[in-house]
């Protein structure tokens, strides 16, 4: 199954919104709903997890990068999602620096290893 | 059955090696994608700094926007997903190298200082002839060039924030890739550990009779 041109989506504060939509990932026009989210300080919790669970739902999106510190508001949502298209992937803000032992994915491959499982 | 046994232990230590491997390119990415993002945000707050505060911010973005860069997405067997960076060339640059061998008999005042062929993606190209610059626009529209929604002339921090912001796509859709993959190779080496453990229930049972 091969899917072509599919977009990044973006759910960043607006650093890391201008930064991405600087690089080109950007879409945004009367037809479609923007494939970007800046959260800002009134932002709501709930506005957040909508745009994300659309994001998944949209056929287009290949990958969604996402501040760690809005992931953490909307774990949840993000543990939730066990499919491999589209990915989601966590990534540092300017006031939170990336925590490895936070990401869902890295949380996910951990598991739970115990010396039982290598005798 | 001692055969057997000593090869699905080898399948697992080969799992599991492959598995710290992964597990640490995924790191050595991590920490690139994450000095790379830095270097942007300080790119972008000295342009904030030379510009002015509200000259670098969500109200410069543009009302409509067009994707440069679009990310090849497969579905490979055992359910990992591969991703690729693919960013479209700006067309905007191929015109120019067709329009400049037309009018440059008539160009005025302006040099054209860039090599056109040569080089990739130059967004001064944009600022320099008007004559060129409409020729341009009636076929690739203006909000193509993110760099634009800033003003006409930019500073080159803002050029270096792009740059920066470009590599941390490519290497977002290379971390990707490779986080599908650790979760392919833990769910093999879970699926794997599993057989093992129920392969030696069953052989005291085998013992017994």
């Amino acid at each position: 199954m091969t899917g072509r041109g599919k977009l990044i989506a973006v759910i960043g504060d607006e650093d890391t919104c201008t930064g991405f939509l600087l690089g080109g990932i950007g879409e945004l026009n009367k037809n479609r709903k923007p494939n970007f989210l800046v959260v800002e300080k009134d932002t709501s919790i709930t506005e957040i997890e909508e745009t994300f669970k659309s994001f998944l739902a949209r056929s287009d999106i290949g990958i969604i990068l996402i501040n760690q510190f809005i992931a953490e508001m909307i774990r949840h949502a993000i543990d939730a999602h066990m499919q491999s298209i589209p990915a989601v992937l966590e990534i540092p803000s300017k006031e939170h620096p990336y925590d490895a032992s936070k990401d869902s994915i890295l949380r996910r491959a951990k598991g739970m290893f115990s010396a039982e499982d290598f005798r | 059955m001692t055969e057997m046994r000593a090869d699905q232990h080898l399948r697992l230590d080969e799992q599991l090696l492959l598995f710290m491997d992964q597990l640490e390119a995924l790191e050595e990415k991590r920490q690139k994608l994450n000095s790379l993002i830095e270097e942007g945000w300080f790119s972008i707050a000295k342009t904030r700094y030379s510009m002015g505060n509200k000259q670098v911010s969500a109200l410069q973005y543009a009302s409509e926007m067009e994707p440069l860069v679009h990310v090849e997405a497969s579905l490979l067997e055992g359910g990992t997903a591969e991703f690729k960076c693919e960013r479209r060339k700006n067309k905007t640059e191929e015109l120019k190298n067709n329009t400049v061998e037309d009018i440059g008999a008539k160009e005025t005042g302006l040099r054209r200082r860039i090599n056109t062929k040569q080089k990739g993606v130059k967004e001064e190209e944009e600022e320099t002839d008007p004559q060129v610059k409409t020729t341009a626009e009636s076929s690739t529209p203006e909000h193509r060039e993110p760099l634009k929604w800033f003003g006409i002339l930019v500073p080159q921090s803002l050029k270096q924030a792009q740059s920066a912001f470009k590599e941390v796509i490519t290497l977002s859709a290379e971390i990707a890739s490779l986080q599908s993959e650790i979760l392919a190779t833990r769910k093999e080496m879970q699926a794997q550990v599993k057989e093992k453990q129920e392969k030696t229930k069953t052989q005291p049972e085998i013992k017994e009779e």
